[in-house]
């Protein structure tokens, strides 16, 4: 009996990614198929206020094209950092489970961690100190 | 045709291989004569193998469940809101589509109003495909597809029956053998596993995004505002609880969290705060309630898609319900052991060592039970709890979710230093869990309060709509 192919992130087979490839362009022709046929079967109407925005019945007032408010650009922002500092904390995450506290060098390793994941507190804090955390 | 005499004993050098060659040649000449083809014409590629022929069988049975569920999944909250309510819910419907013949074939069936899911779709599939005029046409039609791509690509990676043996037989006309191997019953068996997760699941914010601004209206907008900054802020704990699942187990792979919780039992019980959060974030990357900020129907209508109609809507709609399906997949694979039916119970048929078609059906059939469960616990949950108002969805989000699951990360990864996991894994992890638990409630009187509720002025603020 062959034993199971367990993968690891040291032999990468890209022949596995095939499937993900094969499955996006499923997806892909999902999508256009549907919104084909909806486009072939349903009627065609105009009307004289068919295409005025809907407002809840109340004729429009102005645009929808407005400046937005300036926290949701800075929740985007922190966003970027904490998303980053993650990404890089999963390889770590993977393979830590092999230090062990008796090594020589296992308090070097750690520190080494704490202090990237300090960073990302001291971003935090920042922010939190910004008042970008504060919604009302 | 590799049996099991084929192995050559290597001892002299190159001989092995040419007599290996030779004895290929014979053995082609030999199918050669049996089927009159020529084999040397297209050999098999080396990434056609037993694994690849299981998981596009895989992905295209989950595909077509999963879109059937996304159907039943809208019966299913009608008639669970209506027992909730005490109302009756859909029972008229169906499968008779207003054909008399069919009426007549179908006699028996319409109980239930069973039809709804069907009708509703066939409805959406038949209306008007409407562009408003005052909308970014291109990005208007192309939002409903990007939202449903990543919706359906990201049950690649669930584990849904264990392994399987496989293979030991010769594909007609091509001549390719595929050999008897034992592999695993999943969509794309890749290895970088969960991080596959998190890249599909931000993807859904750019239809998200691309849909509310296309449409030009302001309820659109102000939608897809809410909903993108809340997919983006609940990703955050969402990584940080997967982090501490990866922390204890060591592994990316989802097969391989598994076979953690196949020998220490469910993580669930291991880390229940973990599982709390993660949870947590699905409802809200979702959209679901108490976090359907982006649709309330109370303030923005329909949320980021008011504008839209017909099966573009229904997309929207269909990729809101694979997502819950697939997150609630992930969550059981990662919390609730997968196809495991018991903790700590080896059950015929559902142990890691049976390999066999049933044992994958049944493991399969597990899962999915588990994935319904959930589905219909997030319905009950939306018909059950209050909407969270925005500002109190993102104060959650960023002062309560992001600073408890570094927390737990801080925790994990001091328990997996001092190597306390050799112990008791499980009660090791409770404990933890439960002593962070404490040390909340202890801090939580010595916390500034964070807001509280006031009432603002709108002329003159910057909530006014008039001067704005």
């Amino acid at each position: 009996m062959t034993p199971t192919m367990i993968p690891t992130l040291a032999n990468t087979d890209i022949a596995s990614y095939l499937l993900i490839l094969i499955l996006i362009g499923g997806a892909i022709s999902f999508a256009v198929i549907n919104l084909g046929a909806s486009y072939l079967l349903g009627p065609r109407r105009q009307g004289q206020t068919k295409g005025i925005t809907y407002e809840s019945g109340m004729n429009p007032v102005g645009t929808a094209r407005k400046r937005f408010n300036v926290r949701f650009y800075l929740i985007a922002m922190v966003f970027l950092v904490f998303d980053i500092e993650i990404i890089f904390l999963y390889p770590w995450a993977v393979t830590f489970s092999n230090v062990d506290h008796t090594m020589t060098d296992a308090l070097t390793w750690l520190g080494r961690i704490l202090f990237f994941i300090l960073t990302t507190i001291v971003a935090y804090v920042y922010g939190m100190r910004k008042g970008v955390f504060k919604f009302d | 045709m590799g049996g099991p005499g084929a192995k050559m004993a290597d001892g002299v050098g190159g001989r092995g291989g040419r007599a290996d060659a030779g004895r290929h040649g014979a053995e082609r000449r030999a199918t050669q004569a049996r089927t009159g083809y020529h084999a040397d014409l297209m050999p098999r590629p080396e990434w056609f193998n037993a694994q690849f022929i299981v998981s596009v069988i895989t992905i295209l049975i989950v595909v077509h469940v999963l879109l059937v569920m996304a159907g039943i999944s809208i019966y299913l909250e009608r008639k669970i809101s209506a027992w909730m309510q005490d109302r009756v819910g859909p029972n008229r419907t169906g499968f008779d589509l207003g054909l008399p013949l069919l009426k007549k074939l179908t006699r028996g069936f319409g109980f239930w109003g069973l039809g709804q899911s069907l009708a509703d779709g066939i409805k959406m599939m038949l209306k008007e495909d409407w562009t408003p005029p005052k909308a970014d046409k291109v990005l208007f039609m192309l939002a409903p597809a990007i939202i449903v791509i990543p919706a359906l690509i990201g049950f690649a990676i669930v584990p849904w029956g264990g392994e399987f043996r496989f293979g030991g037989f010769t594909i007609p006309l091509l001549n390719w053998d595929i050999p008897l191997e034992t592999v695993q019953v999943i969509g794309a068996n890749i290895n970088i596993g969960l991080v596959y997760l998190l890249a599909v699941a931000s993807l859904g914010i750019y239809g998200v995004v691309l849909g509310s601004w296309a449409s030009n209206n302001k309820y659109s907008f102000l939608g897809g505002l809410r909903a993108s900054s809340q997919m983006l802020s609940y990703e955050i704990p969402m990584g940080l609880s997967i982090l501490s699942v990866l922390l204890v187990t060591g592994t990316l792979l989802p097969t391989a969290v598994l076979d953690y919780q196949l020998e220490h039992g469910w993580l669930i019980f291991a880390q229940p705060l973990v599982g709390v959060i993660f949870f947590i974030c699905i409802l809200a990357e979702c959209n679901r309630a108490p976090f359907d900020n982006a649709e309330c129907e109370s303030e923005l209508v329909g949320g980021y898609h008011t504008e839209y109609s017909s099966m573009r809507f229904g997309l929207f709609f269909l990729a809101e319900y694979t997502h819950m399906a697939t997150n609630s997949a992930i969550f059981a694979v990662l919390f609730l052991g997968g196809w495991t039916l018991l903790p700590w119970v080896d059950i015929p048929l559902l142990r890691a060592e049976d390999v066999g078609l049933l044992a994958v059906l049944a493991k399969f059939a597990v899962l999915f039970g588990k994935v319904v469960l959930l589905i219909c616990f997030m319905m009950v949950i939306r018909w059950s709890l209050p909407r969270l108002r925005f500002d109190q969805v993102m104060q959650m989000g960023w002062q309560a979710m992001i600073p408890l699951s570094l927390v737990l990360v801080l925790v994990n990864t001091v328990l997996v230093y001092y190597n306390f996991f050799a112990m008791s894994p499980t009660l090791v992890m409770l404990v933890s869990n439960v002593a962070v638990v404490a040390l909340i409630l202890a801090v939580i009187p010595f916390l500034p309060r964070a807001t509280s509720n006031r009432k603002i002025r709108l002329s003159g603020s910057r909530f006014s709509a008039l001067e704005a």
